[in-house]
């Protein structure tokens, strides 16, 4: 495929890197276009498939094993208090 | 009625847009504190901050607008204003030098961690909070807004002050970082790489 096919490429004509196309992919921020492009792509592109894959794995892990942190049950309290100490 | 560039909000709607725009996100911006100082008690001095400076500027809150990114964006500001200032930070990277680096063509060429889904299927510990976390805080920065968060480049480069362009090559980055940190974790683990 020519780079003058490639809607990924820049007005600058500067090429995407596969890991480029592949993280704009991940990250949803494609316009259609591409994200026709880079799936036909990633059919005969054995590394953006392996890292899609790998890619997208990592992304899961983060979103189910980083986001426990809750806050305190007594924050929202704390806060409000705060707030109205002030207002007063 | 004379049009206003600025919302005037009476006491009432305070309230409400406090309690019902800002307040349902304190679980992500307490997460978001934490993963920025690693100190529980940090997070809760910066969240208490950044709810109180919040409820200060509302006026300059737009309603109807993303709520969540404004308070984001004011924690970020609150933790590197207030908090790393205080915060005794050693060796800190330069980030200008890293992304100059990240923009060269010798990038291209480095050699991406060999690192196998199966593995990471493995990683059902700490692992990749621990990961997380061993980042700079820069490049965990923008893992945790698109990644934990999923706010959208352009978001996020509201929320850093940051061209998108250096969102995207930062994001790039870190993700390489994270993998090869998790790829030392696969090798710990007995998995082979390449």
């Amino acid at each position: 495929m020519s780079d003058s096919t490639n809607p990924f490429t820049s007005p600058s004509g500067k090429r995407a890197t596969c890991m480029e196309m592949l993280q704009l992919y991940l990250d949803g921020e494609v316009t259609q276009e591409q994200r026709a492009y880079f799936l036909h792509h990633m059919d005969m592109c054995m590394p953006c498939f392996k890292g899609y894959q790998v890619d997208m794995a990592i992304k899961e892990l983060l979103k189910t094993r980083c986001c426990g942190e809750g806050a305190p049950g007594d924050l929202v309290q704390q806060i409000k208090a705060q707030i109205a100490q002030q207002n007063s | 009625m004379e049009e206003s560039a600025r919302p005037i909000y009476t006491e009432a709607e305070k309230q409400e847009i406090f309690d019902k725009e800002f307040l349902p996100h304190i679980h992500a911006m307490y997460n978001f504190g934490y993963r920025l100082t690693l100190e529980r008690d940090d997070a809760k001095d910066l969240v208490q901050d950044t709810y109180f400076k919040a409820f200060r500027f509302i006026e300059s809150f737009q309603k109807g607008t993303n709520a969540k990114a404004w308070l984001f964006r004011i924690l970020k500001n609150s933790f590197i204003n207030d908090y790393r200032k205080k915060a005794k930070e050693p060796g800190k990277v330069d980030y200008q030098e890293v992304e100059s680096y990240y923009n060269s063509d010798d990038v291209h060429r480095q050699i991406t961690p060999d690192l196998r889904v199966e593995a990471l299927k493995d990683m059902i510990g700490d692992e990749i909070s621990n990961a997380l976390n061993s980042l700079d805080v820069d490049f965990r920065t923008v893992i945790i807004l698109c990644d934990l968060e999923g706010f959208k480049y352009e978001e996020m480069a509201k929320i850093l002050d940051i061209p998108i362009g250096t969102v995207r090559s930062r994001l790039h980055r870190a993700r390489h970082l994270l993998k090869e940190k998790l790829s030392e974790y696969a090798r710990s683990m007995g998995y082979k790489t390449a």
